[in-house]
């Protein structure tokens, strides 16, 4: 008893400030992808919307249409075309309007 | 807004606390261990004014996990009638927003089918900061910024491996 009640002082508070201070775990914690629209080619955004398993992905006209309240964080977008997508290391995401979520990302068409 | 705006915020609208009822609509038992953290002396959502209950009569706030199978809908509605107004529904984790089940025979799909959203926290599951930030919308608005997230990075890409 008086061993853990000095071992708790030792170590102070764990509890997190979250919502006044920023907590440190903030930007490793799983988080949905970002894009980076230099790289996504109209070829690159045809790929990622075909493997994307939750259907977070989508293409329309120029632009991959993404879901981010569907994004899974999967990570299969990344590992497919890491030079294209990259982390957001956002996880504030909860919002009271759901097409928020939803995304529009500028696609380079190429010539080919 | 800081943790004091936040008690404050709830102080006034829901009398000082806020209980919050969660809801397991099919998901896969993930997004309730997060919540379950949100309990855990890390996060600790007392501090801030919030308190589980198990019962919906006494519950302000309902938190749906899962993709609302079909076989649960009339219980989940159910429950949703059984709180007291004012009340706010909060659907959480990817399942509940459309992202892993589709509405066919089995599931609706998403939880908007059946009762009405007030707030969304996407994750897969959503982690107990992300839970602790979509409370933190739910009662006090705390600051809804995914709007304003494009998503996109226009960093140069040939810093990254992998290349083009």
């Amino acid at each position: 008893m008086t061993l853990w009640f000095i071992r708790g002082l030792r170590r102070g508070v764990v509890t997190t400030r979250y919502p006044a201070r920023p907590d440190a775990s903030g930007p490793s914690l799983p988080a949905p992808p970002a894009f980076r629209p230099q790289a996504l080619t109209s070829h690159t955004a045809d790929l990622l919307a075909a493997i994307c398993p939750s259907g977070a992905l989508r293409r329309d006209r120029g632009v991959l249409v993404y879901d981010v309240g569907r994004c899974t964080a999967c990570g299969r977008c990344a590992a497919k075309a890491p030079h294209a997508v990259t982390r957001s290391c956002e996880f504030e995401l909860a919002t009271t309007d759901r097409s928020a979520l939803i995304k529009e990302i500028p696609v380079r068409e190429e010539a080919r | 807004m800081t943790a004091e705006e936040l008690r404050e915020t709830i102080a006034r609208q829901f009398g000082r606390s806020l209980h919050i009822r969660t809801l397991d609509t099919g998901s896969c038992a993930v997004c309730e261990q997060e919540i379950r953290l949100l309990a855990a002396p890390h996060y600790d959502l007392n501090r801030l004014g919030f308190f589980f209950t198990p019962a919906p009569r006494h519950a302000d706030l309902l938190l749906v996990t899962g993709p609302m199978i079909r076989a649960f809908a009339v219980a989940a509605r159910k429950t949703y009638d059984a709180m007291p107004g004012p009340k706010i529904v909060v659907a959480t984790g990817a399942c509940a927003l459309g992202g892993v089940y589709p509405d066919d025979a089995f599931t609706h799909g998403t939880v908007d089918a059946v009762l009405p959203v007030d707030v969304w926290i996407p994750g897969c599951p959503p982690s107990p900061l992300a839970l602790l930030h979509g409370l933190g919308v739910a009662v006090g608005r705390l600051a809804d910024k995914v709007r304003d997230l494009p998503f996109t990075e226009d960093r140069d890409p040939e810093r990254t491996r992998g290349g083009s």
